[in-house]
């Protein structure tokens, strides 16, 4: 025991490792804000944060779920490529060889399926959340019409995935899709045709479909995002009633 | 000018500390309240971990028990019964099945992806922010904006199925296609004001009225076009609907 811990401390204070970790263990106050800072991945996050922030009832937590479900869809979604070809000759086999002979291929399929909807479904959430206790007040006015971009997009993202099982359900889905989008008056019919690359959902749309789905969109995503969880550092953290407290005081 | 510094002094070990004296007097945190924040290491980690992780096994199980639908190969030659769009997308074909294509699926929704983004410049009293639903007059207006929207809408859309505007006015074209159903909307969007007023809201409770009709009207929507609508989309119990009829 003795030994391992001898060991441990060695190892905690080799080159290597203080190279890597440079703050030690957080286990006063002036860590606790170096280890933030020093992070690549939690240096997004304040030092530190409004105990009203943790609270379960304040945000439930909706924010960072569809966060963590985006990271999840990007991980399933690039184990899926790798199965996947998107041609109206190969694209369904290539699903059904994915839930017959790849291993884990129907628990990822399914994975990145289910993932999609609650995503689609959190991020409504999301913004109810924020509307409904006036999160999107000055200074946050821009992060909530951001917001509300970033839930079309998921939408959107949800929508162009749906096409590429090729199967009855989804290519029934997408004629009713983007028949809707072309009833628009004047610009229509133009959208539609842009969409699809024809005149019917066919091989033109799938290379469309996935082209989008696979890199324009998560694309534009990701800069969103980056963007919104920047915009919410820059205003301050989440919003909390001491901010409206504070506005009654100065009059 | 050089800038004041403030000089550390080293605690000595040879000196004890102790409270000598207290002095009333103001500080810069006087009428500024406690800072009430914690250090996000660890408490805000640990949640984030938490919630990821509950994210993640609920994923994994719902995953492991229920696999992602395929049906059979796409055929362009034979039309799914009902042909749905995904459901989140339901509410908008439902609309489609009340008035004009463009009217449904393209400037309703437009028209309401533009109010959104315009609340935070007509909402600007920032004295409730953090606050659910503004107060506890808001908490009553989205209650009952809420009851309100919800007895409309099911009524609305039994209302067509069953009369059917179109069987009412059909001449011309535009009349059950846009003048009924915009003026519909118009005439209960001003009624729900109305009936707000009475509680008399701030600006943010009647945001809060109308917003909670929108949540309402969007969910029950896509229920409605998700577990209601069967053969041709008419309406039918979920008990009865096809095989083909739920679109996840």
């Amino acid at each position: 025991m003795n030994r391992l811990s001898a060991l441990l401390i060695n190892l905690r204070n080799s080159r290597v490792w203080t190279s890597i970790f440079r703050s030690g263990y957080p286990d006063n106050d002036e860590k606790r804000s170096l280890v933030m800072v020093n992070s690549l991945f939690l240096h997004l996050h304040p030092v530190k944060v409004k105990k009203n922030t943790l609270k379960a009832t304040y945000t439930f937590g909706l924010g960072i779920i569809a966060f963590f479900l985006f990271l999840v869809l990007v991980v399933t979604g690039v184990w899926l490529m790798f199965f996947y070809v998107p041609s109206v000759e190969r694209a369904y086999s290539d699903i059904q060889a994915l839930e017959t002979s790849v291993t884990f291929g129907m628990l990822m399929r399914s994975m990145h399926r289910w993932a999609a909807h609650l995503m689609v479904l959190t991020v409504f959430l999301h913004l109810c959340r924020v509307f409904f206790t006036g999160g999107y007040k000055h200074p946050r006015e821009f992060n909530w019409v951001l917001g509300v971009v970033l839930w079309i997009v998921t939408l959107l993202l949800s929508f162009t995935g749906y096409l590429l099982p090729w199967d009855q359900l989804s290519y029934w889905a997408i004629t009713v899709g983007t028949n809707m989008i072309g009833s628009a008056p004047f610009i229509g019919d133009m959208v539609r045709l842009l969409l699809l690359g024809a005149k019917e959902v066919g091989q033109e749309a799938l290379i469309r479909f996935y082209t989008l789905h696979i890199a324009i969109l998560p694309l534009v995503m990701t800069i969103l995002i980056s963007v919104h969880f920047w915009r919410v550092r820059k205003d301050g953290g989440l919003s909390s009633p001491e901010e409206g407290a504070a506005v009654e005081r100065e009059g | 000018m050089p800038e004041t510094q403030h000089e550390v002094f080293p605690k000595d070990p040879s000196k004890t500390y102790g409270l000598m004296e207290l002095v009333k007097g103001t500080s810069p945190m006087v009428d500024k309240g406690p800072e009430d924040t914690v250090t996000s290491w660890p408490r805000l980690l640990i949640l984030e971990g938490l919630l990821m992780l509950g994210t993640i096994v609920l994923l994994l199980v719902w995953s492991y028990l229920v696999n992602a639908p395929l049906r059979e190969l796409a055929n362009p030659d034979v039309t799914e019964n009902p042909a749905k769009a995904p459901w989140y997308f339901l509410n908008l074909q439902e609309l489609l099945l009340h008035m004009h294509p463009a009217l449904a699926g393209v400037i309703i929704p437009t028209v309401m992806v533009i109010l959104l983004m315009a609340v935070p410049y007509i909402d600007r009293d920032r004295r409730d922010i953090g606050i659910w639903f503004a107060s506890k007059k808001g908490k009553t207006v989205a209650m009952w904006a809420g009851a309100y929207t919800f007895v409309l809408v099911v009524a609305l859309v039994l209302f067509d199925e069953f009369v059917r505007v179109r069987s009412l006015v059909s001449n011309p074209w535009w009349m059950p296609g846009v003048v009924v159903p915009v003026g519909i909307i118009l005439v209960l969007s001003v009624l729900l004001y109305l009936i707000i007023r009475r509680w008399r809201p701030n600006t943010r409770e009647v945001l809060v009225g109308f917003f909670t009709a929108f949540v309402v009207t969007y969910i029950v929507l896509i229920l409605f076009g998700t577990l209601f609508r069967g053969l041709g989309m008419r309406l039918i119990w979920p008990w009865n609907m096809p095989p083909g009829g739920l679109t996840f």
